[in-house]
């Protein structure tokens, strides 16, 4: 394609005609003082807190502190380009990022700035990143699941439409991935997600946004990304960013997804930034707030009110323990502001059991009620179950004789952790789901050895997919384990099972 | 900024904290001074420490006594000058503050100005302002404004055209500089959209 170049000029010559300067009105203030990210500056009496300055290089800045004699801002950008001297200018705005269709597909730093060499972000629209939650009024009760296409995830905690939960784990548990493939399973569902990372590695934002592509995910996808290199002011106001441009979505009705990953990283840029404002020091030396940092965050994340338009967003933050320590400062918080959270442990995922969720303390508060009737039916006793077997495995390691049922129990148990496993990047469909837990809890895989459960379970997938698609059919537009379903399912396993045996 | 009388060079900018407790001894002195007394001030650092820097230095060293300091006033200063004036002296030298003098007489001035209606204004021009433009804007700002400018004229030739006016922290910029930089981002603004909607008629809806 060509543009015509008359055309643009002829634009530009009716903007200069048109242009009529306006005597430009701001508070200016001087830096006294800058360094690590935080410059203090005199005048600017009247600013207020929370609201954007710009230094005179065009570098954006935050009000934070507001004191006797000066105020205290942070610095959203490189703070070597200013000096002791340069002049504020307050813009009487708060802080605002671009949002709108526009950003889904692009890689974008906490200020709306593309990251992804894809050209210049053109949006009419912006938002405060700072936003008031909805109010009571404003909300509805959590209803519509949000399917991870995780089974353990899906069956055990599931997640609702409006719900926060939140993934925790240690280093290297697989946190990441399960949000990852949470997003990779919206497709075609119409959720908008957006994807915080803070203070991660460039490169494993690279490859998130790499799988995001590869896997077509990225086109109802916002990445906004803060790596570790960038300033402590940017990883602070990251995940504020990223619900900001969720939020344009959910306004307009519809359903969007935030993963923060991680806030363990941004309470630690938010400790830093506090200190150097001088603010004093609590437990672990994180500042009295960062509680509310947090709370406010998540609070945002709701199911609106029919009024309202009935939009939704999930939050599923991430926050990763130091040596399986749920009991620090900011893990507690942000379990207790949670509706629940999934527990990786890195003991499970060393033993191969990937995503390595520990059923047991993993609880999801609300999502009960979101979850499909199907897998509401199979998966109450999926977890006792579970519990019950991991207790007859502990015995059993004592090496006693064990009698006929209570081997078969735990014959049972282990073909179900089996099944559980889901390899990273697959997210399964919510019947399929159903229809192998389904087998599973009724034994159809008892005659299966352990090795060959998972080769078998893509076996069952693929022949219910081709020879009994009807039932799948059935299944997917019910949503519900009727008789009828039920029925056809035994049916259609039964033929498997022989199948399976006679080959 | 041009007339802040300080020993430090001009870029380096004041403590807001030295401010505050400047303003507060300008503050007490204006309380009991008369019109005589800022003057002696004002004396006092131009004519005192202004032509013997080495008398500051020993005012201020920390290397001499407080006492010493006080016979030192009472027996070069304390004769010429008022006794109010004197003790205002000894009362810094005992606390310590002489330092602050210099900053203690700008917020005089500011306080006597305000009290007297009048606000520093502070002009930026790309060329030298002529008799009559200056008493125009002075007047017009007097009737915007409500209080009498005392217009401190700068010369910046990077501005192009226009004027930058500054009273207190609020700026008033319509120089040609600021103007051309506005319709700079406005027509890549501008640009950028056109573009984008080129390309949009061009593109497939879908997306390619």
């Amino acid at each position: 394609m060509k543009f015509k170049a008359d055309e643009i000029a002829s634009v530009i010559q009716k903007e200069i005609e048109d242009f009529r300067g306006q005597i430009q009105t701001a508070e200016v203030g001087r830096v006294i003082e800058v360094g690590d990210g935080i410059a203090k500056c005199t005048g600017l009496s009247s600013s207020m807190a929370g609201e954007m300055v710009e230094f005179s290089d065009g570098t954006r800045g935050l009000v934070f502190n507001l004191e006797e004699n000066s105020v205290g801002v942070v610095i959203l950008g490189d703070y070597l380009k200013i000096t002791e001297g340069d002049e504020v200018r307050s813009t009487g705005a708060l802080l605002s990022v671009p949002v709108g269709d526009c950003m889904l597909g692009r890689v974008v730093d906490p200020l709306g700035n593309p990251l992804d060499g894809k050209g210049p972000i053109i949006s009419s629209e912006t938002r405060p990143v700072e936003h008031e939650a909805v109010g009571v009024a404003g909300r509805q009760p959590v209803k519509v699941p949000l399917q991870t296409g995780i089974k353990a995830v899906d069956a055990m905690t599931p997640i609702g439409r409006g719900q926060r939960e939140l993934i925790i784990g240690d280093r290297k548990t697989g946190k990441t991935a399960v949000a990852v493939d949470t997003i990779l399973n919206q497709k075609g569902s119409g959720v908008k997600c957006v994807y915080v990372a803070c203070g991660q590695r460039a490169a494993s934002i690279a490859g998130v946004v790499e799988v995001l592509r590869e896997n077509g995910a990225l086109d109802y996808t916002i990445v906004v990304a803060a790596t570790s290199a960038d300033a402590a002011p940017l990883q602070y106001i990251a995940p504020y960013a990223g619900a900001a441009m969720a939020e344009h979505f959910m306004y307009n009705g519809q359903d969007t997804l935030v993963v923060y990953d991680d806030l363990s990283k941004q309470a630690i840029a938010y400790r830093q930034l506090s200190l150097l404002m001088k603010r004093p020091p609590g437990r672990e030396a994180f500042p009295g707030d960062v509680f509310y940092c947090h709370s406010r965050l998540l609070e945002r994340a709701v199911k609106l009110s029919d009024e309202l338009g009935g939009g939704s967003m999930t939050a599923l933050p991430i926050i990763e323990t130091l040596e399986g320590e749920v009991s620090a400062y900011i893990p507690t918080n942000v379990i207790s502001i949670t509706d629940g959270q999934i527990y990786l442990e890195p003991d499970l995922f060393w033993k191969g059991i990937r995503p390595a969720i520990n059923v047991g303390i993993s609880v999801s508060r609300v999502g009960g009620n979101a979850q499909t009737k199907a897998m509401k039916k199979i998966a109450g006793s999926l977890r006792l179950d579970l519990a019950a077997f991991r207790e007859l495995e502990a015995f059993a390691q004592l090496g006693t004789e064990l009698d006929k049922a209570t081997q078969q129990q735990l014959d049972r148990g282990y073909r179900m952790v089996e099944l559980l496993k889901q390899p990273q990047y697959q997210p399964l469909h919510f019947a399929d789901q159903v229809i192998v837990i389904y087998a599973g809890a009724k034994g159809y895989f008892d005659k299966v050895p352990v090795a060959k459960v998972q080769e078998t379970e893509a076996q069952l997938l693929e022949f219910i997919r081709t020879e009994h698609a009807d039932t799948r059919d059935k299944l997917v537009a019910s949503a519900e384990l009727n008789s009828e379903v039920e029925e056809a399912l035994k049916g259609a396993l039964e033929a498997f099972r022989t199948r399976i045996s006679s080959t | 900024m041009a007339e802040r009388s300080t020993t430090r060079p001009d870029h380096v900018l004041e403590d807001p904290g030295a401010q505050a407790v400047a303003s507060l001894y300008a503050r007490s002195f204006l309380g009991a001074a008369n019109d005589d007394n800022v003057d002696e001030l004002n004396s006092f650092i131009d004519d005192v420490l202004k032509q013997n820097p080495d008398f500051r230095a020993l005012l201020v060293s920390d290397f001499v006594g407080r006492d010493d300091k006080l016979s030192v006033v009472d027996r070069a200063l304390a004769p010429q000058c008022s006794e109010y004036f004197a003790n205002f002296l000894k009362v810094l030298i005992r606390h310590g503050r002489l330092d602050l003098v210099e900053q203690i007489r700008e917020v005089v001035r500011q306080l006597r100005e305000e009290r007297a209606g009048q606000r520093r204004v502070q002009i930026r021009s790309a060329r030298p302002l002529s008799e009559g433009s200056r008493s125009q804007i002075a007047q017009q700002l007097k009737d915007k404004l409500g209080f009498d400018p005392i217009l401190q004229e700068s010369v910046d030739e990077s501005l192009i055209g226009g004027l930058v006016i500054q009273v207190g922290d609020t700026v008033y910029d319509s120089s040609l500089r600021t103007r051309l930089k506005t319709l700079a981002g406005r027509l890549t603004e501008r640009t950028f959209n056109e573009i984008q909607s080129g390309r949009d008629r061009f593109s497939h809806p879908e997306g390619d």
